[in-house]
């Protein structure tokens, strides 16, 4: 019985901060990198269900990055998941979430885990899609924004709650393996301590590259994704104008900012 | 003394003397010797017992400097110096009945040495004569001064309604079963009983038989030799006793006291009494620097912190047995103040529970059952640990040593590493370790503070400078705190010294994540900071810091970084005597002076900020709480970053009113970042605002070397 967890390493800007020479991410001097808050529910879902289980369930975590990335996978290891996994080469560079979604699947079919964990979205670019796209193309079930789940370890069968806009809930039994995207606040996440991150280093971080996976060049990077960011920039601050004078006057002046925007 | 009054003193009388077991027949004196043997026989059973009790826990590396360590504890114990402070009653009371205690045991010990030693192997005797005589007055004295202490106990325990000689429990509600913990009581007046009918049977003995050898010349003729047992003797002849019927009450007495005091001896492993060993041991054992330097454990290890008993080691267990309940911790505790669920005596006296029902069975009970943690009976409640706030009160007053902070710390780092605390503090040590700082703000701000100076601040990371100043989280990113590090700067230029700082390169100092109980944390801070500190070069650092200042002067040293380390106060005291700092005018306020625990009770900084005080003009009125018994402002042990509860009293606020009792008081003065801002917010919610105002003592020297007009002199 196995529980692939997918994490990812995100980033979090300085107040003031400046963006790429090239102009399509953030300049990473300015980033404080962390584990996605997301992946801190998703792993301590699985955790819940390892320690219910009393320890037949092996529970890996996966993550697609560089070297970096390692630290998050330690704070996973030290909440006690049994192994980490990595793939990173440089073609993966460019990645969008559906070549990252491929790499994962791609995991995913040599580790062949009885069920998939994501977070709902990543707290940096908030696509909220690798999850989904790693059960299209595993051809699995999927749940996405689960906020409650039933699942025993080697039941065919797993029941949960998604939540829906509105506060309104669904109540969803799907069939196992399944991918489901795991919202905040389904548990309380533990703590991993500095000691036990330290102690981690100790348990394995396999690194993997695409084409060790099965993957040719043109499925991961940009040649894999449907999509490219052409820029990132901080949209220019928005105007008030306080506007003063008699009622005649304020009309007049209201009349034509109107003008100005129609581009009379 | 006219020892005239005492009859005719002799030289070398060898009728003068007691005759031990006169009148018993040789199978009665055999079966007395049976049972003291027995009574010595139950002693040193309890006392291995106690002994496998310690052996049981960790091991401890404080055997070192073992003569040095025992002289000390002579010194402290026969001064009494510990018993006495804050408490002149009982260090009183407590000589009296040590020092008769002590005599009566030598007294005894001596005749049994010469009874059954030198008189019965070589035929030497020596207790008789002058020797005798002297001997006899000075047990007489001994047994006085042991019941009167005796007497001021009971009286202490009766009438005066001390609160910290109320044993019931902060940490547990009435109904509890170990909420009232009258065993404690009725083993008090059990031991004060036992003590008094021991003294009083002795003194009664000693008059009857003057009665019934009242015709002996040697025994009657220097009767006043024992005073006490002659007056006694006087008024029973009076009332017309016979020699017969004294020589029928002595043999009957003899036993009743002979019993009650082998009793006594069998029993003193197992009761309160044992605190004549276990006292001793442990200040014989003790840590000047306990709560200054924690225990620096092997992050590697299998286990971290203490969960269960037998993690303690035998030196922390000895501790919990050395606990004589006189409760001045718990008196001194600001957590218990204020209503917390904490009593450091509590804590003790449960783990001692809890060690004694564990650890004194033959086998050792299962691993589960060894585990402090959790609501059961000896368990320490999660609640308990995390209202503590490290601020040393309990350890600076404790008579016998006990080290609180670090068994409370050692607790506090299982509780970390299960992740039980509360998730505010859990979203902190997770941002502390992200960003280095408790703000949550990037590195690179660290420093942007200086900007709003009108000079450079020197980079040390790469030149070299005199002087390295540690600036510290709060003073570098609290908005409030960065006026005053701002003004401590500019003293600094204004003086010519020679200072920098490590810009981005400074992180937390980790005195608090150490005592929240996050070692490894802790310790990546530390080493950070020791590198950053050794690739730079400086002569000596200041810091506006207490608890910077604690944890680099004590704790770095133990992970390689040793520095010399001044507080900023005795840095400008010592400007201020070298006439490099000359003020515009004096300040004439009348002011009180908050020790922060860190500077003061840690690091016994308490003379250079008053001195600073008095140089500038300000009329210091001292609170009741000062100096060493300084009230904690609840900030320590990471408390500031866990939520106060509600509708409670804070200890801050506490301190307010203390403060406010002060008539006229215009300025209560802090030294120390998390003091400023943890009163300013007390004075507002404590409603006293407006009555004074809460200043850094940086701030009052700035004020001092300006040129104000009068009026603006007035506004403070
Ligand atoms: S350190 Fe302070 S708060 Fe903690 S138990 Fe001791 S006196 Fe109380
Ligand atoms: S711990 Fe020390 S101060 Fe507290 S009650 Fe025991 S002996 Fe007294």
């Amino acid at each position: 019985m196995k529980i692939l967890v997918t994490v990812k390493q995100v980033a979090a800007v300085d107040d003031d901060f400046e963006i790429r020479t090239d102009g399509r991410d953030v300049d990473p001097d300015f980033l404080i990198h962390d584990l996605n808050e997301w992946d801190n529910f998703s792993l301590e879902e699985a955790m819940k269900i390892k320690e219910a289980a009393g320890g037949e369930v092996e529970v890996v975590v996966v993550s697609v990055g560089p070297e970096s990335v390692d630290e998050e996978l330690r704070k996973c290891l030290a909440k006690g998941a049994d192994r980490a996994i990595r793939v990173w080469d440089d073609s993966v560079e460019g990645s969008d979430p559906i070549a990252i979604a491929r790499i994962i699947a791609a995991v995913a079919k040599n580790e062949a885990p009885d069920m998939l964990f994501a977070g709902v979205q990543a707290s940096d670019h908030s696509y909220a899609a690798t999850g989904i796209a790693t059960a299209s193309f595993l051809g699995w079930p999927h749940a996405a924004v689960v906020s409650l789940l039933n699942y025993t370890p080697g039941s065919k069968m797993a029941t949960l709650q998604r939540e829906l806009e509105g506060g309104t809930y669904a109540e969803v039994e799907l069939e196992c393996p399944a991918v489901l995207t795991i919202q905040l606040g389904i548990n309380v996440p533990r703590y991993a301590s500095l000691r036990g991150i330290k102690q981690a280093a100790a348990k394995p971080i396999d690194v993997l590259t695409p084409s060790a996976l099965g993957l040719a060049a043109t499925d991961v990077g940009e040649a894999g994704s449907l999509s490219r960011v052409r820029r990132m920039y901080v949209p220019a601050k928005g105007q008030a104008e306080l506007i003063e004078g008699t009622p005649a006057e304020q009309v007049a002046r209201l009349v034509k900012i109107i003008q100005e925007f129609k581009g009379v | 003394m006219d020892v005239a009054l005492l009859g005719p003193a002799v030289s070398d009388q060898k009728e003068v003397t007691r005759i031990l077991f006169e009148g018993f027949a040789p199978s009665t004196i055999e079966f007395f010797y049976l049972l003291g043997l027995s009574a010595i026989g139950i002693f040193c059973w309890g006392f291995y017992v106690q002994i496998r009790k310690y052996r049981r826990g960790a091991s401890a590396g404080s055997w070192n400097e073992l003569w040095s360590r025992a002289r000390q504890m002579a010194q402290l114990v026969l001064s009494h110096r510990t018993i006495a402070r804050r408490d002149r009653g009982a260090g009183i009371a407590h000589r009296f009945i040590f020092y008769g205690f002590l005599v009566l045991f030598i007294g005894t010990a001596t005749i049994t040495v010469e009874y059954d030693g030198t008189s019965r192997f070589f035929g030497y005797k020596f207790w008789y004569g002058d020797f005798y005589l002297w001997f006899s007055l000075a047990m007489d004295l001994a047994g006085l001064s042991l019941l009167s202490g005796m007497l001021y106990m009971m009286y202490r325990r009766k009438w005066m309604k001390l609160p910290k000689l109320d044993y019931k429990r902060v940490d547990r509600q009435p109904g509890d079963a170990d909420y009232d913990r009258s065993f404690y009581r009725r083993e008090d007046w059990a031991f004060l009983w036992t003590m008094i009918f021991i003294g009083v049977t002795g003194f009664v003995l000693e008059a009857v038989r003057l009665v019934w050898l009242g015709s002996d010349p040697h025994v009657w003729n220097y009767r006043w030799w024992s005073p006490v047992g002659a007056l006694l003797a006087q008024v029973m002849a009076s009332t017309g006793l016979s020699a017969e019927g004294a020589g029928l009450l002595r043999t009957n007495l003899w036993w009743f006291h002979g019993l009650l005091a082998l009793t006594f001896i069998s029993l003193i492993p197992f009761t309160k009494v044992k605190h004549i060993f276990t006292a001793t041991g442990s200040l014989m054992f003790r840590d000047p620097l306990a709560a200054q330097r924690l225990p620096k454990v092997d992050l590697t290890g299998e286990k971290i912190g203490y969960n269960t008993i037998t993690d303690f080691t035998w030196k922390h267990l000895l501790n919990l047995d050395a606990c004589t309940k006189c409760g001045r911790c718990q008196e001194a505790c600001p957590a218990n103040a204020v209503g917390a669920p904490l009593s450091p005596r509590d804590v003790i006296l449960s783990l001692r529970e809890f060690a004694n029902n564990a650890l004194q069975s033959n086998a050792l009970p299962d691993e589960v059952k060894l585990n402090v943690h959790g609501k059961g009976v000896g368990q320490v409640f999660m609640e308990t640990l995390w209202s503590c706030r490290t601020c040393m009160a309990c350890v600076e007053i404790c008579p016998v040593a006990i080290e609180h902070v670090p068994i409370i710390v050692q607790l506090r780092r299982k509780l970390v590493e299960e992740g039980e605390m509360d998730p505010l503090l859990q979203k902190t040590l997770q941002t502390i370790h992200k960003t280095g700082n408790s703000f949550g703000e990037s590195k690179r701000k660290r420093a942007t503070w200086t900007k709003a100076l009108d000079f450079p601040v020197k980079d040390a990371r790469t030149d070299p400078v005199d002087l390295m100043w540690f600036v510290g989280d709060y003073a570098s990113f609290d908005p409030r705190n960065q006026k005053v590090t701002q003004g401590f700067a500019r003293l600094l230029h204004n003086t010519g010294i020679d200072f920098g700082i490590l810009y981005e390169d400074e992180m937390n100092a980790g005195n608090d994540v150490r005592r929240v109980g996050e070692e490894g944390l802790y310790e990546l801070l530390a080493e950070n900071n020791i590198a950053s500190l050794n690739k730079s070069t400086f002569k000596s650092i200041v810091t506006t810091d207490p608890h910077s200042f604690n944890t680099i002067k004590n704790e770095y040293p133990d992970f390689g970084g040793k520095y010399e380390i001044e507080h900023y106060t005795t840095v400008v005291k010592r400007l201020m005597d070298q006439g490099r700092i000359k003020l515009d005018h004096l300040l004439n306020y009348r002011v009180t002076y908050h020790d922060p625990c860190h500077l003061g009770r840690f690091n016994k900084g308490f003379d250079a900020p008053r001195e600073i005080l008095k140089t500038l003009g300000c009329e210091l009125v001292e609170m009741a709480r000062n100096r060493d018994n300084s009230f904690c402002c609840g900030a320590g042990g990471g408390r500031i970053w866990i939520p106060d509860p509600v509708g409670t009293e804070k200890p801050s606020q506490n301190r307010m009113r203390e403060a406010c009792a002060i008539e006229g008081l215009q300025v209560f003065v802090v030294a120390c970042p998390k003091d400023l801002t943890m009163f300013e917010d007390a004075l507002k919610t404590s409603g006293y605002e407006g009555k004074f105002v809460v200043r850094e003592l940086i701030e009052l020297i700035e004020e001092a070397l300006t040129t104000v007009t009068e009026e603006e002199a007035v506004a403070v």
